[in-house]
């Protein structure tokens, strides 16, 4: 009876400390993030919630700060990490953006959260080389967006008797003309410099290939730009703008998707964000419209994706709402239900899409093989860099400048 | 310093002039001749002709409404109209299915990020920004005017000159330096650093408003209230500021404007509790990459709008006689 | 003695020699001037002879920005548009703004209403009017549409050509200012002598003669002030460009403030930035500097009289 008693008081005083403990830890703060991004539309903002759901669900408070347009959001948290008032985490693309803050050491790391789930392997390539710096992680990706997608609108290749896809850039021009005669608008195209930047990427990765692709665009190599085989995709860019329609200088991208979706235009050349516009008009792949990854079957995968990065901070609470965030981001469940929403793919390569629609199916298989993706040009430019081809690439695509200026002005571009 | 803009003008500012043409410049085709003689005087027409004159000043007021109102026509119409009938085309026609929700949504209903608010929980904030920066902008702009025109200090010119170029210069160059100051200031990211930041950039003009206004004020009524003993706070106080009425409130429209249509001071300095109305009208209007809501956004752009045009409607009249009082002469 | 009252008001300060008060009530102004607008200057001054890119940095590198930048094509078609765009803007505002005046001086029916149409504008954010005017001017749509389907047969397709782009932008901005121009000079002329009227009655001239040749010219202190606001809109000419054409087509409709804000943000360059906001702000140092010394001379001339 001794012995019992002893040991129930044993148990009890046991109970009770443990109690003490969990009821301390409740009352310590919950961590709390404030995130700045820029996703504000209807989809995005519905995708986003899900993520703030499965923060809160993980015992974390989310603090929305949304602000439109990348380049202002980004511009605001710049500033506030100048300012001394950072956010807890902000949203980056995938691209060397925030590679000088990480020079300033003003980012921290993800590290135990990236060792824990092997994101070595569970990543593909080129977003391990922008998001893990001199051995350390610092930022968390979140999706995977591929920006050279070609959307064509069923209807319009069947009134132009365009049988198949088609399966080269030549095969394309020849598609193309047949839409022109059939009075269709072949190309549906927005006049924006970041959308001739894709339009050329396009190119440049189907025409040019994997190599001609990273020499130019990743090793910046000056021989390669003044190559001949540049000049035969510079000439094929040029070539497609006879394909679009007068009005296109300054239009928005959703303009143009919604002439293919109208079936006005027949094909558009867009990132994985268009079939956003598609659904949202009750449309549905295979049936109205089609989307295919690239003219051949072994054309690079151009991807693109966006990450959250933490700034430093020597805060405990701070410390653990990142962890916190961190940790919710990897998660297979919710990356899947922010893709869903959002158009993307989740950047894990072992997330289960089958319940993604076909088009992102196809791209997810694509993603996992290691010899396809590649990244985009902000992936491996600075944005000064990105921005200065850029500048050279819509000039050419406007004026009547003779292909071997633009081939010079590239090289001077990227030669800084 | 100009106390004359024309010949033999008279020492009181401000003359009593109604602003809707009752009594201001009359009418070139009815002014009666000073002259009696043998020649009847006419009496002052009640009605007044249709020449081919008159007609053709009508005909060009007209026509100038009609280009002024051409995009609010095509603004309230597409914020009636379902995204079905604006994706067709066609911006000048009127709505098939006149619909209410994008007004709702832009309201209390469009999601700005993982917060579904609208536009709603801006608009206090705006007002919380708009109100001290205004008052304290034209308080400023006034004293600065006042001592400008009237005190001159030395190298006050210089100040000024200093103030007009700053003028010239984008907002953006700015952000970056004022940042710093205010985080060593310490109150970055907050209501009082917005408000100080639009002193800073309300200062130029509100200064030249003010200084113009009271150089128009003859000398002479100075110099009697400093001969009755007032020094500078005095008669600023019960001199000059009373009289100031008409400029304060055209000080008044331009400032709640600029403050009220700003939102990129306000995304950098507000912080995160105080961002106003047009960050969130921004957030609505400007996506990358996401799904554009055109009917949305008109809806947004007309509510957001709707604090300054009430102004505009209210002080219509005072703006207009404020400025004849002589802010811009000189 | 009209303000003997004066004399007799509650005390609440110390006396302060007048010569301090001034001084004194101009400290924030020169707090501002100096601190805020000359330390800015001096700080852009410095950054634009560094190799500055997200964040400041102190690493000199003399004059190479601004080698960079007069070597870039979009800087100097930058340029050339303001400079375009700045004539005509304010040419086209001042001219519809003092016909907009003059003749709703004419005692017009409805003068409230009207005025209020013409000042509207100037309330709206550019952020969506902006995007309005695009359809407006879009060929294919808006104007061009409307009268095609009314049977007269244009082209309108300013906005998509390199060389008029800029043009449309003249359109929108002056859609938005012309009615601030109106109030100012019709407050201006609503402050005329009447005398003056009845004069020229006497003399029998017409009236078009009497606004153009004797009334307007008196108001030449409204137009400079006038357009002192109008040149301060010029330089910082930035959001009617990227609601409307994003500085195309291609960089055909680029302005100064827009580079300098995409090179400040977008592309993370703040040392090329900087040099592009000092030579903005040099034409308007030359022109201001005379300007002041010459008012300076005069007032100095004037007192010594």
């Amino acid at each position: 009876m001794h012995a019992a008693v002893r040991r129930l008081l044993g148990a009890l005083g046991c109970a009770l400390a443990l109690g003490a403990q969990m009821s301390a830890q409740a009352s310590a703060q919950a961590p709390r993030a404030e995130v700045i991004h820029w996703w504000t539309s209807g989809g995005e903002s519905a995708a986003v919630r899900e993520v703030a759901q499965a923060y809160r669900g993980a015992g974390g408070v989310w603090v929305d700060t949304a602000i439109a347009g990348g380049d202002q959001s980004r511009a605001v948290t710049v500033n506030r990490i100048i300012g001394g008032n950072p956010p807890t985490a902000a949203q980056f693309n995938t691209s060397k953006q925030f590679v000088d803050i990480i020079d300033e050491d003003l980012l921290g790391t993800v590290d135990e959260v990236a060792r824990r789930d092997r994101w070595d392997q569970l990543l593909p390539a080129p977003i391990v080389g922008v998001i893990k710096v001199r051995g350390h992680w610092y930022a968390a990706p979140i999706n995977i967006h591929m920006q050279t997608w070609l959307w064509y609108s069923k209807p319009a290749f069947a009134r132009a008797g365009i049988a198949r896809e088609p399966q080269s850039m030549d095969e394309l021009f020849a598609d193309l003309d047949k839409l022109k005669a059939a009075g269709i608008i072949p190309l549906a195209y927005g006049g924006q410099g970041w959308q001739d930047s894709l339009t050329f990427s396009m190119v440049l990765a189907n025409l040019g290939g994997r190599a001609l692709y990273l020499s130019v665009i990743r090793d910046r190599d000056q021989a390669a730009i003044r190559s001949p085989a540049f000049r035969r995709v510079l000439l094929a860019f040029k070539r497609l703008q006879s394909y679009v329609d007068p009005a296109s200088p300054g239009r928005n991208w959703n303009d143009a998707t919604a002439l293919v979706i109208r079936g006005r235009a027949g094909v558009q050349i867009m990132g994985d964000w268009a079939k956003g516009e598609f659904t949202a008009a009750g449309q549905t792949p295979g049936r109205d419209y089609g989307c295919m990854t690239g003219l051949t079957p072994d054309s690079p995968y151009l991807i693109q994706g966006d990450v959250f990065v933490f700034p430093k901070t020597e805060d405990a609470a701070t410390l653990r709402a990142q962890r916190l965030l961190a940790e919710t981001v990897a998660r297979s469940d919710v990356q899947l239900a922010f893709n869903r929403l959002k158009g993307s793919l989740p950047a894990r390569l072992d997330a289960d899409v089958s319940s993604l629609d076909p088009c992102a199916r196809k791209g997810m298989a694509i993603l996992r093989d290691p010899q396809r993706p590649l990244g985009v040009s902000e992936v491996y430019l600075t944005p000064d860099q990105n921005g200065a081809l850029q500048d050279v690439l819509t000039a050419y695509w406007n004026t009547n400048m003779p292909v071997e200026r633009a081939q010079k002005s590239i090289a001077s571009a990227l030669r800084y | 310093m100009n106390h004359f803009t024309g010949p033999r003008r008279i020492a009181t500012p401000a003359p009593d002039l109604a602003s809707d043409g009752a009594a201001g410049a009359p009418a070139i085709s009815d002014l009666a001749p000073a002259v009696s003689g043998p020649v009847p005087a006419p009496a002052r027409a009640r009605c007044k002709r249709l020449t081919p004159a008159r007609a053709g000043v009508y005909a060009f007021l007209i026509a100038a409404a009609l280009f002024f109102l051409l995009p609010l026509y095509v603004m309230i119409a597409a914020s009636f109209k379902p995204m079905d009938e604006i994706r067709q085309g066609g911006i000048f026609a009127l709505p098939h299915a006149v619909t209410l929700e994008p007004w709702r949504q832009a309201w209390s209903g469009v999601c700005t990020g993982a917060a579904c608010e609208g536009l709603r929980s801006g608009f206090w904030n705006s007002v919380a920004i708009a109100v001290p920066s205004t008052v304290l902008t034209i308080l400023l702009g006034a004293v600065n005017g006042y001592a400008l025109s009237f005190w001159r200090p030395r190298y006050a010119n210089v100040l000024f000159g200093i103030l007009m170029a700053g003028a010239f210069v984008p907002v953006q160059v700015m952000i970056y330096p004022l940042v710093r100051v205010l985080a060593l200031a310490g109150i970055f990211g907050s209501l009082p650093a917005i408000v100080v930041v639009h002193m800073v950039f309300g200062m130029p003009v509100m200064t030249l408003l003010f200084r113009n206004y009271y150089c128009n004020v003859p000398q002479e009524l100075f110099q009697a209230a400093r001969i009755d003993g007032g020094g500078f706070w005095r008669i600023f106080l019960h001199v000059m500021l009373p009289m100031s009425l008409p400029i304060i409130v055209v000080a008044a429209i331009m400032q709640v404007t600029g403050v009220w249509n700003d939102y990129i001071l306000g995304l950098t300095f507000a912080g995160r509790e105080h961002l106003p109305m047009t960050a969130q009208l921004n957030n609505v209007v400007t996506t990358t990459t996401g799904t554009r809501a055109y009917n949305v956004d008109m809806a947004a752009t007309i509510l957001t709008a709707l604090v300054p045009l009430t102004l505009y409607f209210v002080s219509g009249r005072w703006f207009v006689r404020g400025i004849a009082a002589g802010a811009v002469k000189g | 003695m009209p303000f003997a009252r004066l004399r007799f008001l509650p005390r609440f300060f110390p006396r302060i020699p007048p010569r301090i008060s001034p001084q004194m009530a101009l400290l924030p102004m020169a707090l501002v001037a100096i601190v805020g607008y000359l330390g800015a200057a001096l700080w852009t001054l410095r950054i634009s002879l560094t190799s500055s890119r997200t964040f400041p940095s102190g690493h000199f590198i003399g004059l190479a920005q601004y080698q960079r930048l007069f070597d870039n094509e979009r800087w100097l078609l930058s340029l050339h548009n303001l400079a375009v765009y700045g004539l005509l803007f304010v040419a086209a505002t001042l001219v519809l703004g003092c016909l907009l005046a003059v003749f709703i001086d004419q005692q017009v029916m409805g003068e409230g209403l009207l005025r209020t149409i013409f000042l509207y504008p100037y309330a709206m954010s550019f952020i969506a009017t902006g995007v309005v005017w695009q359809w407006l001017l879009t060929p294919g749509d808006g104007i061009e549409a409307a009268l095609r389907a009314l049977g007269w047969n244009v082209h309108f397709d300013w906005i998509v050509s390199q060389d008029m782009a800029i043009h449309c932008v003249v359109i929108a901005t002056v859609w938005q200012a012309a009615g601030l121009v109106m109030a100012l000079v019709l407050a201006g002329l609503r402050g005329v002598d009447p005398e003056i009227w009845k004069a020229a009655r006497l003399d029998g001239i017409p009236a078009w003669r009497v606004y153009l040749q004797i009334v307007l010219p008196m108001l030449w202190p409204s137009f400079a002030t006038v357009l002192l606001l109008l040149a301060t809109a010029v330089a910082k000419l930035f959001d009617a460009v990227v609601a409307m054409t994003q500085g195309g087509p291609g960089i055909a409709s680029e302005v100064p403030a827009k580079f300098i804000m995409d090179h400040l943000f977008l592309r993370s360059n703040v040392g090329l930035a900087s040099a592009g906001a000092v030579v903005l702000l040099l034409p308007v140092l030359a022109l201001l500097a005379p300007y002041a010394y010459a008012r300076s001379y005069a007032q100095r001339h004037r007192e010594a009289a």
